[in-house]
């Protein structure tokens, strides 16, 4: 029910086409790479949706954490610029539902972002690279995997955007994280491990160093701390109200 | 009122907003990594750069890329939402100020907030060089006329990006639409930097910039010459739609509202 | 029998103390009028009662329950309205309710019956943020009023609206204790207003409380302290007056 409620203070703030865009943009990357320079891919051996990712999801993933940040920013927004989060704090509800609702709306729109992208990737790889053919469980298990790597940086935006009424200095936050982990280097694998720095890890990537399950683990683990820790926040916010 | 003390007054606005720490966290981030793998800058791969110079421009580039265009991005969105927070907007419009005057002040005082940051990245890159060359027992300091034009040149390189940002927030009232459109045209301008038409994408102009001053210093890396010819009206022409574009829209949202 | 209650309920920020020593006795079934001037502490009490913020020292309890055990069925019994109107911009004035509604398990018809309570039916299709003050105003009421709930928490109720809309309000508020058997805690900086809602009052200043009881003993104890009765604010300004001097004596 309370997901019902956070979907609907969305309404009209533009979160849900934000995303339907932000998907079709990451989408157009593999599309214009191989219209571009298909020969290059083309020439190598090597399954093609592992060549597409490697060579596109950089920038797809980079695009998926702006919008996840963006997307924090809004649902945080629509409830501070008006005084609306006093309203629900005033109402018999938990703080915490409010915001584990908020990230299971922002996890599934994740999700449909990373379907359509990995879709698309499969579609590039069936046109492009003849005689392939896509196999569902491979592009479920590609989606999977790209999808859990990006939760703690979902998360962990919403956290931060809980925190902070003005909706540039939560922006400014979660830019600064971005740029910071893309600038340390992508071959440490403690860093890799970071959110904002996790999603831009593909699954063969990954398999290739045999890290899956380190990821998966890692990362669902890092995801339940961020929410555990914004639940300690509003404990401690209300204490010091 | 003068332009300046209108300028004085947008200052005024953006006290105790802490934009500036904002500003200094990612300059001096983008050093870190340096720092700690300074040794890296003598394993230069085969291309012929010296270390100095690759530790100045590999420290400049996630700023150029990335740093310079979000930084204006969330500039953008603290001065609009300043005003629209508290709906300060709807005074300023009903004092007896030109909309296009307050709307160029603003974007004044963004050039600024850039400048700001430029002068920061200067002041970080001398201290982490010097850092650097303590214990790498290597002279990593450049010199500073050369340091200074590069930044100089990159601040240039990015007006026309800050107005095409500014025109994007006037012009789009919803804050994510703006941001997550300023966002989102970082991604991309890796690519443009290397195809034909890299001059009709003004997010990619310090980038470029950047990899000019890097062919320089390390030959075969990329052009060495800059081409002025299309790239200058390209950046002129875009500079001054954006900005009449936003002239025009600045406010205009407000004022139809209240009508 | 009294349904609010405090104990010494203190509360300080830093060195400021916005709330002192209060004792308060709300009656069930009464119209109680908080009265004070601007920075008197009104705003904060009722936020305390809210769990809004917390309090540096005593206690206090709502229909048995205390704060903040009982949080959430407090806030149950409890509608509130607090300072500047707090409402989502992007929703109509409808939507906005029903996300009260939804949250407060009400039937469906509830959303209708607190629009057409305020007056702003013809409204309910508008976005939250196009309102003017007054809407806005009524809109944060009609978040109140939604449910009936057995406490109402109205701070300034009144402010921003028109003349013809501050004597419905008034009105409406009157009313309240007969019609839906609640309980109404409601502040004002205005002694008149005051006096056309409330059965008792409580007068605040600095944090204190300098008055508490109905409007009669108002008047009885204002006699005796030697302050002008024939026009209640002259005797609501000689006690706040006489109060700000005293302490401006001991300090």
């Amino acid at each position: 029910m309370s997901l019902v409620i956070e979907s609907k203070k969305l309404r009209r703030t533009g979160y849900f086409p934000a995303f339907l865009s932000g998907s079709f943009l990451a989408a157009a990357f593999p599309v214009v790479y191989m219209m571009v320079k298909a020969e290059e891919l083309t020439s190598l051996s090597g399954n093609p949706l592992e060549l597409l990712m490697s060579a596109n999801w950089q920038m797809m993933a980079m695009l998926n954490i702006l919008i996840s940040i963006c997307g924090a920013c809004m649902m945080y927004h629509t409830e501070y610029a008006d005084n609306g989060m006093q309203k629900m704090s005033v109402l018999p509800i938990r703080q915490e539902n409010l915001f584990f609702s908020k990230f299971v709306i922002a996890a599934l729109v994740l999700s449909a972002m990373v379907a359509i992208e990995t879709a698309v990737l499969a579609g590039c790889a069936e046109y492009w690279f003849p005689g392939y053919v896509s196999d569902l469980t491979e592009i479920l298990q590609t989606a999977g995997f790209q999808i859990v790597v990006t939760l703690p940086t979902v998360m962990l935006m919403l956290v931060i955007a809980s925190a902070c009424k003005n909706m540039w200095v939560s922006l400014g936050i979660g830019v600064i994280l971005v740029f910071t982990l893309s600038i340390f280097p992508q071959d440490n694998t403690a860093l890799s491990l970071f959110p904002f720095a996790s999603p831009c890890q593909t699954l063969s990537g990954a398999a290739a160093n045999s890290r899956t399950a380190l990821f998966l683990t890692v990362c669902g683990i890092e995801t339940v701390v961020f929410g555990i820790g914004e639940v300690l926040y509003l404990k401690v916010r209300r204490c010091l109200a | 009122m003068s332009f300046v003390s209108l300028i004085g007054v947008e200052l005024k606005k953006i006290r105790r907003s802490k934009i500036l720490l904002i500003l200094l966290i990612p300059v001096i981030m983008m050093w870190i990594p340096g720092i700690i793998n300074a040794d890296m800058n003598f394993d230069l791969r085969g291309i012929p750069i010296t270390p100095e110079n690759n530790f100045f421009i590999q420290g400049f580039m996630g700023m150029v890329w990335f740093m310079i265009p979000a930084s204006l991005v969330i500039c953008t969105v603290l001065l609009n939402q300043t005003e629209r927070a508290d709906n300060g907007i709807l005074k300023m419009l009903s004092l007896p100020v030109s909309t296009t005057r307050l709307c160029l002040a603003k974007f004044t005082v963004l050039l600024m907030l850039a400048a700001v940051q430029m002068i920061l990245s200067i002041g970080a890159y001398y201290i982490c060089a010097a850092i650097a060359a303590n214990t790498q027992n290597y002279n990593f300091v450049l010199e500073p006329l050369y340091v200074c034009k590069i930044v100089c040149g990159l601040y240039a390189a990015a007006i026309p990006m800050a107005a095409v940002y500014w025109a994007i927030s006037t012009v789009i009232p919803s804050p994510i639409f703006s941001v997550g459109i300023g966002l989102a045209s970082i991604v991309p301008s890796v690519l443009m930097i290397n195809t034909k038409i890299w001059f009709v994408y003004p997010m990619s102009y310090p980038f470029y910039l950047l990899m000019v001053a890097y062919g320089r210093a390390a030959e075969g890396v990329y052009e060495t010459q800059i081409a002025w010819l299309t790239w200058l009206p390209a950046a002129v022409g875009i500079t001054i739609l954006a900005l009449v574009i936003s002239c025009i829209r600045f406010g205009a949202s407000e004022r139809r509202s209240k009508q | 029998m009294n349904i609010i209650e405090t104990h010494n309920l203190t509360k300080t920020y830093g060195d400021f103390t916005a709330v002192s020593h209060l004792n308060l006795h709300i009656r069930k079934g009464s119209v109680y009028g908080f009265l004070g001037p601007n920075g008197a502490g009104k705003s904060t009490t009722m936020k305390l009662f809210l769990g809004l913020t917390q309090p540096t020292e005593g206690s206090f309890h709502i229909d048995g329950k205390t704060y903040p055990s009982d949080r959430i069925s407090i806030l149950k019994e409890v509608g509130s309205f607090i300072e500047a109107p707090a409402f989502y911009g992007n929703l109509t004035g409808e939507e906005n309710l029903e996300i009260i509604r939804k949250i407060l398990g009400l039937p469906k018809s509830s959303v209708s019956d607190a629009l057409e309570f305020v007056g702003l039916t013809q409204f309910r299709r508008r976005l939250a943020k196009k309102y003017s003050l007054g809407m806005k105003q009524r809109l944060g009421l009609a978040g109140a009023l939604i449910g009936r709930p057995p406490v109402l928490i109205l701070d300034e109720p009144t402010n921003g609206l028109d003349p013809v809309g501050i004597h419905e309000i008034r009105t409406l508020i009157r009313s309240l204790p007969q019609k839906y058997d609640c309980t109404v805690l409601v502040s004002s900086h205005l002694l008149p207003e005051v006096e056309l809602m409330a059965d008792d009052i409580g007068i605040l200043n600095h944090g204190r409380l300098l008055f508490e009881g109905t409007m009669d003993d108002l008047k009885i104890s204002a006699r005796t302290a030697g302050f002008p009765t024939d026009n209640l604010e002259d005797t609501f300004l000689a006690m706040i007056d006489e109060d700000n001097q005293r302490r401006g004596g001991t300090v």
